[in-house]
């Protein structure tokens, strides 16, 4: 019964899902809005639930066993709660029930805590130099793995100086021909590429979501088959 | 031979040390590349430019504060070019992360407007002009329930506001309303709006991506299915070029005063692996 339940309201779902792109009646589009506007929406704010839930738990334990790094799961768990409840309360921009807004004593400034100014303060610059850190390790890769070894690795060498100094303007400028070879470069090579890997992932999606379908791929019910 | 060897072994922390010095150098003394628009930024354009006053821009903010300064500067490009060609301007997140960058891409292009207004009429309004729909999910309800009713998916807008009272939702109703949906994006975003809002309604999709991300998309290029792409930091410079050049419209263009710095970037990465290949080829040949 464990098994057979989940395995009936995939069946159920995975051919509910597809129809309404094969059939256009009316009938059948209404009921696909329902289920997308209502019952889809109602299961994915069950998700956020689950995910506040699990975060919370999984860093309760590693504080309390005390595993490597514990002390950053405080940082996670405060700025969680604190988060939530200037979102939840000071509005978007100092306009909810909790006030996010100071006047500093004997100053004429304002001190803000919203949560558009955390997020404007905390969030993008430490997003950004997440992502930034990026440019040190691809230069560092590109010195030592770009070696002109054989004759693919040169194409691929050749092709990757083309497409990097035509996105520099100066040299677009000096040679212009660059830009359009790059151009060229994406535009056909790559395409025909991108194409047979697109076909090849869309019919592996479809042969693997079928097989989920109609329950003879059952990995994702979890233990053994 | 040492030498040599030298070569194709320099330390790592070299590298970091050059690179972060040729990519803050430009910042500091700022030098402006002005960047030649290519086909596919001149297509966006010239398809944005021509949307006519019962139709709107859609933007759709699919990106998160890791690609803020590349994406970001293409969201306001676009919103410039829109505000100044009247062209009402919807505006979602399909990624939570996005709405702060949204609020701060429209709130920044609609005071830039506002500062120059004389008139009510020069202004920008929220409401009349723009709307930030704000962030719904999942992707799939939102892209197709779009289609159907815009104001059904989302039922209230970014500030709580009801989206059926705003003077713009008036005329804006679904997608036969949209002149292009435009999706600024660091992933596959752009695809789920060519998937299913293009095949399922016919609208147009547009999109914006970051350079890594760029080579993905031009399959659909390709094909027509994408009416333009901007593609990384350069794409980005060379819209905001179009803006300023065929509309006069200045403010600060993030993008093209980053060109300095990957100008370098970019050449010091070549100066690298030029120097890794002569060292690995000396070493070969005499190995030989």
């Amino acid at each position: 019964m464990k098994r057979r339940i989940p395995l009936a309201i995939v069946f159920i779902f995975g051919v509910l899902g597809a129809i309404p792109f094969l059939v256009p009646h009316r009938i059948i589009q209404d009921a696909d809005n329902e289920f997308r506007n209502s019952v889809l929406r109602i299961i994915v704010a069950f998700s956020l639930v689950l995910g506040v839930g699990s975060i919370i738990r999984h860093h309760y334990e590693k504080i309390r066993r005390k595993r490597e790094n514990w002390q950053y799961s405080y940082v996670t768990l405060i700025s969680l709660v604190i988060t939530a409840i200037i979102g939840l309360f000071g509005g978007i921009e100092a306009n909810g029930i909790l006030p996010t807004r100071f006047l500093v004593p004997f100053t004429k400034y304002t001190f803000h805590f919203d949560i558009q100014t955390l997020y404007t303060n905390i969030m993008v610059p430490l997003g950004a130099t997440m992502f930034s850190l990026l440019a040190f390790f691809m230069t560092s890769a590109a010195y030592r793995a770009f070696r002109a070894r054989n004759i693919e690795a040169t194409i691929l060498l050749f092709s990757a100086f083309v497409v990097m100094l035509a996105a520099v303007p100066l040299v677009s400028r000096v040679f212009p021909k660059l830009s359009f070879f790059s151009e060229w470069i994406l535009t056909v090579p790559n395409t025909a590429a991108k194409r047979g890997l697109g076909f090849g992932i869309a019919l592996g999606s479809m042969a693997t979501s079928l097989k989920i379908i109609l329950g003879i791929e059952r990995g994702w019910l979890g233990g053994t088959q | 031979m040492k030498f040599f060897e030298k070569l194709m072994k320099i330390d790592r922390r070299i590298i970091y040390l050059i690179l972060a010095l040729v990519v803050i150098i430009p910042f500091l003394r700022p030098f402006l590349i002005h960047p030649r628009a290519m086909p596919p930024v001149e297509n966006l354009y010239n398809h944005i430019d021509s949307i006519p006053q019962d139709k709107a821009l859609v933007i759709s903010v699919d990106y998160t504060p890791d690609t803020e300064p590349e994406l970001q500067p293409m969201t306001i490009a676009l919103l410039r070019h829109a505000f100044a060609r009247r062209v009402k301007v919807g505006v979602l997140c399909l990624g939570v992360l996005g709405l702060g960058l949204a609020e701060n891409a429209l709130t920044q292009v609609a005071n830039e407007f506002n500062r120059r207004a004389t008139t009510q009429a020069d202004s920008i309004i929220y409401g009349r002009d723009y709307v930030f729909w704000g962030w719904q999910t999942p992707a799939l309800t939102v892209i197709l329930g779009m289609g159907e009713r815009i104001s059904k998916v989302f039922s209230v807008d970014y500030y709580g506001n009801k989206t059926e009272t705003l003077p713009m939702m008036q005329k804006i109703k679904n997608y036969n309303n949209v002149g292009i949906i435009v999706s600024v994006s660091a992933s596959a975003t752009p695809l789920w709006y060519i998937t299913y809002a293009q095949t399922s309604f016919g609208v147009k999709v547009g999109i914006a991506s970051t350079a890594v991300q760029a080579a993905d998309m031009y399959p659909y290029l390709n094909s027509g299915q994408a009416t333009g792409l901007l593609s990384g930091m350069k794409g980005g410079a060379e819209y905001e070029e179009l803006v300023q050049t065929r509309l006069g419209i200045t403010g600060r263009r993030r993008a093209t005063e980053a060109m300095a710095a990957q100008t370098s970037a970019h050449f010091t990465i070549i100066a690298f692996i030029i120097i890794g290949n002569i060292g690995f080829f000396v070493l070969r040949r005499r190995k030989k």
